[in-house]
């Protein structure tokens, strides 16, 4: 290798370099950090390798480091003389055939491409690639790369790690070459400060100033160290920057130890990173043959040198004085400071330790200026840091983002969002002794102070995203367990309190926590905050608190309803399927019974679980899908539909009153309670149910004709059957339920009659006020709001609809609509203002919907209906919208364009939402949010006035049929310990014994879908447009359940 | 003046804490005049009564049936005393704590036996798994550490309780 | 010839060295700090962190013992929070091992048990740990019973610093570290030690005794071993 000793020898080195970076033949540049071979680039490289070997190509094959785009792993990037750098994202190896051929005729793969780069300022030299390929995004335009600065990763996934060439080619070692031939090492200082640059390790403190003061230090030996013991799990910055590129370190660390005066440089990296230490070893031996190591450093008479350490991998020796102890042969535990690092270091001697990623901003200082560097950041925080982007994010990486830069641009716009569209609920910042920041304070922006100030931290850079599949306890469990293993011992707050709060959290995670130990929780993590000897212990309580101040329900969750909601505390529900029901239906139970062939057993444990079992079976939403362990052999099963087969099969047989007589047998004894019941749909239908079976004397008041409420009057009959609901009401009756019809409380009968007459009243008359729009043209006629237009329907008095019908929404009410109106024989086309995936409406409707021959209209919002001169509607006018920035609700805002389309139609049905009857809610004198629902105690249901419970859609807001009936069912459990005193509700579960034997495999069957009928035959008429599963089917259906509910898995 | 109803009662100690409040010299004197003894070892009373203003409690909650009768003394007590350090820390009781029930059984009773060498069950409170202070089950309203508790901390204790005040005993008691 | 400094210690002024800790100040000054780690003539480690003081201007809460003193400074060596914090780090000291006065050897001779005295702690109110400990007794005069001790490290240093031995050390880590002599060996095999009894006569508990003695009867007299590690001429 070439010594480097005048600018001459620099110039030849550097001409090497660059040809082989920009070669006059094609280049493909593997990358092949740890994250990359992860991913299966070992085998992409030597296919190509044998591949261009065999075929006998005229291709440069390298290794690169990572480019950061952790999700679309294993990256390639593709250079062909001329035009620019290719990246090709997810490339297999059975791609590198038609990526060679490409390659061979000068094109690359569109379908791979992930972006292309045709210049790259690497900021110590700009290197142009070449142009063209018109059709691939350049990679600003990409969303992950577009808000990003790269000055710590300029070099990184572009060049060979394995080669300083590569790098002198880039313009690395001339800031180095610049610092030794200006002598001025007071300057470099002054530049470092000026800059602003702050220790990014964490603490933030101004590395100019660090190395002033270790410039000043008078002593035989002195130390300039770079921490890479990066021990934060999900935390990989300083691997990638080391594995991609070495040199860079190497020259912020040479220039440096110039600069301080210090005798010999040490990097401390963690041994559990053996490709960096591969690499870094290779570089450290470039370096010295090339005379920029060693005596005599490019000529100038500067000596130095680099000793490589590796750490045996303790968390604690990040921190600067426990790394010593460890460098020094002890134990890894911190010292007190004072006497700090600076004054008395490494075997006593002045020291300086920097992170890795601080040394990385050395070299572009010194070669751009610190003018250039400060203008990066916020005010105090300059430059960018490097954040490993994690978790619930639909991009994942490496991200490199100017300091001050917002929590929402890393999530929404680098990030895109969360995974599968779910709504971001947190992120953890500075690793595992960050704090958790809620979706709120996304505005944010992340700079030292700034985090510090909501009990989080910087840290090293660790970014992790939640959603809500994660339970914050149990992250904050996870955390603390983490600093609890990984806590050195020597002072009493870190060591005990730790393993006190993690005692404490343990207990949340079981349901065995009490009320106080929220206090006590609070009280041990402000001790261990602030009276803790090192960093560690300082910011261990970080996650427990900041979880506790920003999601203390979720704590309340596990003490008082035992419930952990995101289904993670594992010993607080029976199966995730059981926990994500918002009845807690055990449904293992039911599948097993039935798998047993027990018929009647499954029926009687089915309704006592849920009583509306054949409706629900229907319509509901099925969340037990999302959280079914099948999913991961092939598909969930199908537990809704086993349900409904289970109540069909019995309700339609002549079996129905000897069955519902075994139900009615499990009554309670006559309490001689009387509760009222206000509404008669699924939430009031439900607490009736539980109630009469808990003995107490039960009258529903109902204002319609009919009980049954949004089932019976919103859902068309086509997708539920009248009969099936009354079949259900009819056994709520047997058990002694007296429903009264036809009368309205609050017009019929008054609030406060009900008081004097019954021991509680429950109210549950859900939300019926449609939510309407303002814009021209509303009051046409032929314009209707959804519920009403159902209502009409579900009434027989249905409302005239034109041949077209245009409808504006996108939920249930709005599909329901639609296919209502397809079977009443006229042309549809719904608008919404999102795209399809946005639709809240239960996809298999919207796809109904499609098959049914209706259209839509997305992106469009409307702007005013016209109507003709007998004000007869004729069209509705609707603005294109664009997606903007997220919403709380995880999805993306639409915003409005200039541009206007005209749809012709003759009837507008308006779908925009329901809401509370405010009137009634304001005439009752209960207390009422904001939003016009009803208030009520969050585990109890009970509203402000003595003895009134509240649920459903009443307290929620619109919701859905399983939502509203798990209300119903928590009510009647509340109000029965309220009249009756505790403990009874355990009396009315079912006591049937069933099978626990976990299938040793699971069985091969595939889901059973229900049948749809074709739809050109169910557009005919209102029969039920889905038949449910046969008995076979269902029987292989509860067979597929792989019983998840049993814990002891003995054999 | 109305008497004070004081109850003491006795979990897993050694009776010591008991004795220690019958030694407390002249004092007794006052504690004869002002309250009404309702229950304990020394009180022929076989019910524990529904309603008591003070409970001295001795020992630390070591078996299912000390459990259930912290509860029963904490429903009806207005104010519950730890008393001594088995109730305060769990003490001597708690040095069991390290041997799992049931060697520890096994080693007395079989073991370190001549005759009848079984594991008592009939009739003998089950163990619990660790002999605790007692407010790890109940809240305490008072801690009078002490093994036993100084004649000096006790006379003070049941002075200041009489008087209707709760004693401030930081720097006046000690464990052990 | 030291440079003199003032400080300011609860209001009151004090004399003092440049290069005194604030302990050492408040200690000249006949002011009360507490601590448990701490051992005149040893070299602070700032281990128990009962000797937190609150200096003005300062936003954390810092350690008497290994703070130096500057001139000028304010310290506040008492309040509502460092009491608070102080019972705290005792109530966890009782809590993590088995600590039965009543039996100690050195009962009523126990530096924990008289600053919890001291402190008011009456009771614990964080749930017991109740670890199952060894009791080293293979050495022919000595017994470490681990259930007493509290991690304080005064054995460990004070076999370093004075009787050069380092026979002591602390192996494992958080709430799973251990005393242990000469490489986990127990300590009647050691070769290093030289039966010296300094490690005993500065123990603050039971941890560290004479055998032979009964409950109570185990009195520590660490004044000459102070005397001896002052003599040494500061600290290593």
């Amino acid at each position: 290798m070439t010594r480097i000793q005048d600018i001459g020898s620099f110039s030849t080195v550097r001409e090497a370099g660059m040809a082989k970076l920009v070669p006059n033949r094609p280049r493909i540049g593997v990358g092949m950090g740890t994250c990359g071979a992860g991913n299966g680039a070992e085998a992409v490289y030597h296919a190509f390798a044998e591949a261009i070997g065999q075929q006998g190509r005229d291709v440069k094959l390298v290794s690169v480091g990572c480019f950061g785009f952790c999700a679309e792993e294993p990256l390639v990037n593709v250079r062909i003389p001329g035009k620019p750098l290719v990246v090709l994202r997810r490339v297999r190896t059975s791609d590198v055939g038609r990526i060679l051929d490409g390659i061979a005729s000068g094109t690359v793969p569109d379908d791979l491409a992930l972006c292309k780069i045709e210049e790259w300022d690497h900021l110590t030299a700009h290197i142009e690639y070449g142009t063209g390929f018109p059709k691939i995004p350049s990679w600003q335009e990409v969303p992950f790369f577009k808000p990003q600065k790269k000055i710590v990763l300029r070099n990184c996934g572009l060049i060979s790690p394995d080669d300083m060439e590569e790098y002198v080619a880039v313009g690395g070692y001339q800031s180095l070459y610049k610092v030794l031939i200006d002598a001025n090492p007071e300057l470099v200082i002054e530049q470092i400060k000026a800059a602003k640059l702050r220790g990014r390790g964490g603490a933030g403190f101004l590395t100019g100033l660090k190395w002033e003061f270790l410039r000043k230090a008078v002593a035989e030996h002195k130390y300039a160290i770079c921490n890479a013991d990066e021990g934060d799990p999900g935390a990989y910055m300083n691997r990638n920057e080391i594995e991609s590129d070495p040199h860079s370190l190497l020259e912020g660390m040479i220039i440096g130890g110039y600069v301080m005066g210090a005798t010999e440089g040490i990097i401390y990296v963690r041994a559990e990173y053996p490709l960096a230490v591969h690499r870094l070893t290779r570089a450290i031996d470039q370096a010295h043959q090339s005379g920029l190591l060693g005596e005599n450093i490019l000529g100038r008479g500067f000596r130095f040198d680099i000793q490589l350490v590796e750490g045996a991998g303790a968390f604690v020796c990040g921190e600067e004085t426990a790394l010593i102890s460890s460098l020094e042969g002890f134990a890894g535990r911190p010292r007190p400071r004072p006497p700090f690092p600076a004054q008395k270091g490494l075997w006593g001697m002045p020291t300086n330790i920097n992170n890795v990623e601080t040394w990385y901003n050395i070299a572009p200082i010194v070669t751009k200026g610190p003018a250039w560097f400060s203008e990066t950041g916020s005010t105090k925080s300059a430059g960018t840091k490097v954040f490993s982007l994690v978790g619930k994010v639909t991009n994942t990486g490496l991200v490199e983002m100017p300091l001050g830069t917002t929590l929402k641009t890393f999530i929404y716009d680098v990030g895109e969002g969360g995974t599968g569209g779910k709504p971001v609920k947190a992120v953890q910042t500075g690793g595992p002794s960050g704090g958790c920041i809620p979706q709120e304070m996304f505005d944010t922006p992340v700079d030292y102070e700034t985090l510090a100030q909501l009990g989080s931290i910087m840290g090293s850079g660790g970014m992790v995203v939640m959603d809500e599949d994660n339970c914050m306890v149990d992250v904050a469990r996870y955390f603390i367990e983490f600093t609890h293993s990984e806590s050195c011992g020597k002072c009493i707050p870190c060591r005990v309190g730790l393993d006190q709060s993690l005692r404490v959290l343990n207990a949340f995670t079981r349901g065995r926590a009490a009320e106080s130990d929220l206090d006590r929780l609070d009280e041990i993590g402000r001790m261990v905050r602030d009276t803790s000897l090192c960093g560690l212990g300082q910011s261990a309580p970080n996650p427990l608190l900041t979880t506790m101040r920003h999601f203390r329900h979720e704590f309340e969750d596990h003490i008082r309803a035992k419930r952990c909601r995101a289904g993670v505390c594992e010993e607080l529900a029976l199966s995730p399927c059981e926990n994500s029901c918002p009845l807690h239906m055990n449904i293992p139970r039911f599948l097993q019974l039935y798998k047993e062939g027990r018929i009647d057993d499954a029926f009687e444990a089915v309704v006592l679980d849920n009583p509306l079992p054949a409706s629900t079976g229907r319509v509901c939403q099925h969340p037990c899908d999302d959280r079914c362990r099948r999913r991961a052999v092939d598909s969930a099963v199908n537990m809704r539909e086993v349900h409904r087969f289970i109540a069909d099969t019995i309700f339609d047989s002549d079996r129905f009153d000897e069955l519902a007589e075994r139900i009615v047998s499990r009554k309670l004894p006559p309490t001689d309670r009387k509760i009222a019941v206000v509404g008669a749909g699924p939430t009031g239908l439900t607490a009736a149910f539980y109630l009469a079976l808990l003995g107490h004397q039960v009258t529903i008041y109902e204002s319609n004709p009919e009980p049954g409420g949004m089932l019976r009057y919103a859902i068309p009959e086509y997708r539920l059957s009248k009969n099936v609901i009354r079949r259900e009401v009819e056994l709520i009756r047997r058990l002694g339920v007296e429903i009264v019809t036809g009368v309205a409380v609050g017009t019929d009968i008054q609030l406060n009659d009900l008081d004097n007459q019954y021991n509680a009243v429950f109210l549950a008359i859900g939300t019926w006020k449609e939510a309407w729009v303002y814009l021209a043209g509303t009051e046409s006629k032929g314009v209707y709001p959804a519920l009403l237009f159902l209502e009409s329907v579900a009434k027989d008095q249905a409302m005239r609809l034109g041949p077209r019908v245009a409808i504006v929404g996108g939920g249930n009410a709005a599909v329901d609509s639609a296919r209502t109106a397809r079977r009443m024989g006229s042309d549809v086309t719904i608008i919404y203002r999102r795209e399809r995936k946005d639709m809240p409406a239960i996809r298999e409707e919207t796809d109904a919907a499609e098959e049914e021959g209706v259209r839509f209209r997305f992106l469009a919002t409307p702007h005013r209906i016209v109507s003709d001169e007998q004000g007869n509607v004729k069209a509705i006018e609707v603005v294109r919208t664009t997606l903007g920035e997220f919403d709380a609700s995880g999805r993306r805002r639409p915003v409005p364009t200039e541009e206007i389309r005209r749809i012709e139609c003759d009837t507008v049905i308006l779908a925009v939402g329901e809401a509370v009857d405010r009137d009634f809610a304001r005439a009752s004198g209960l207390r009422i949010r904001e939003n016009g629902t009803v208030e009520v105690d969050r585990y109890t249901l009970e509203t402000s006035r003595s003895k009134f419970y509240a649920g459903g859609d009443l307290i929620s807001g619109a919701s859905n049929v399983s939502n509203a009936m798990g209300y119903g069912k928590k009510a009647a459990r509340n109000i029965d310990a309220r009249v009756m005193g505790p403990g009874r509700w355990e009396r009315i579960a079912s006591q049937l014994s069933y099978g626990s034997e976990i299938p040793e495999e699971p069985v091969p069957s595939a889901r059973h879908y229900a049948h749809e009928l074709p739809a050109a035959e169910r557009v005919e008429n209102f029969a039920e447009a889905v038949v449910g599963i046969s008995a076979e089917e269902a029987l292989e259906e509860a067979a597929r359940c792989l019983r998840c509910d049993i814990r002891d898995h003995h054999h | 003046m109305k008497k004070v109803r004081v109850a003491t009662i006795w979990l897993d100690g050694c009776a010591g804490c008991h004795m220690s409040v019958l030694d407390i010299d002249e004092a007794i004197l006052n504690v004869a005049r002002r309250a009404e003894m309702v229950y304990g070892p020394l009180v022929d009373a076989h019910e524990f009564p529904k309603q008591v203003d003070v409970t001295l409690v001795e020992g630390g909650v070591s078996s299912q049936e000390d459990l259930e009768k912290i509860r029963t003394v904490r429903q009806r007590s207005r104010l519950v005393v730890s008393l001594g350090d088995c109730a305060v820390t769990g003490n001597i009781s708690a040095m069991r704590n390290q041997t799992p029930t049931r060697k520890l059984l096994e080693r007395i009773y079989v073991e370190g036996a001549d005759v009848m060498r079984v594991v008592p069950s009939d009739g003998v409170p089950a163990l619990l798994r660790h002999a605790v202070p007692v407010h790890e089950f109940v809240k305490v309203d008072l801690h009078v550490p002490g093994c036993p508790p100084s004649a000096k901390a006790i006379a003070f204790v049941l002075e200041e309780l009489f008087e209707g005040r709760v004693p401030d005993l930081r720097s006046k008691v000690k464990f052990g | 010839m030291a440079d003199k400094i003032s400080v300011r210690i609860d209001g009151e002024y004090v004399a003092a060295q440049q290069g005194q800790t604030i302990l050492e100040v408040a200690r000249a000054g006949g002011k009360f700090i507490p601590t448990l780690c701490w051992l005149e003539n040893l070299s602070p480690v700032g281990g128990c962190r009962l000797c937190i003081v609150e200096v003005s201007g300062v936003g954390r809460l810092l350690p008497a013992c290994t703070t130096p003193a500057q001139d000028g400074m304010s310290v506040t060596t008492n309040s509502e929070k460092l009491t608070q914090y102080r019972r705290m780090a005792l109530e966890f000291l009782f809590s993590e091992r088995n600590h039965q006065c009543a039996v100690c050897v050195s009962n009523n001779h126990c530096e924990l048990q008289s600053m919890a005295q001291r402190l008011g702690v009456t009771n614990v109110r964080y749930p017991y740990s109740f670890p199952k400990m060894r009791v080293d007794a293979s050495h022919e005069r000595y017994v470490l019973d681990h259930n007493r001790c509290i991690l304080c490290t005064r054995c460990v240093r004070v076999c370093a610093e004075v009787e050069g031995a380092r026979v002591w050390d602390v192996s494992g880590r958080g709430i799973h570290s251990l005393i242990v002599s000469d490489m986990n060996r127990p300590w009647g095999d050691s070769k290093t030690c030289t039966s010296c009894g300094k490690c005993v006569e500065v123990c603050p508990t039971g941890a560290l005794a004479e055998k032979g003695f009964g409950v109570e009867e185990m009195v520590k007299r660490d004044r000459k071993v102070r005397r001896l590690a002052g003599r040494r001429g500061g600290h290593v």
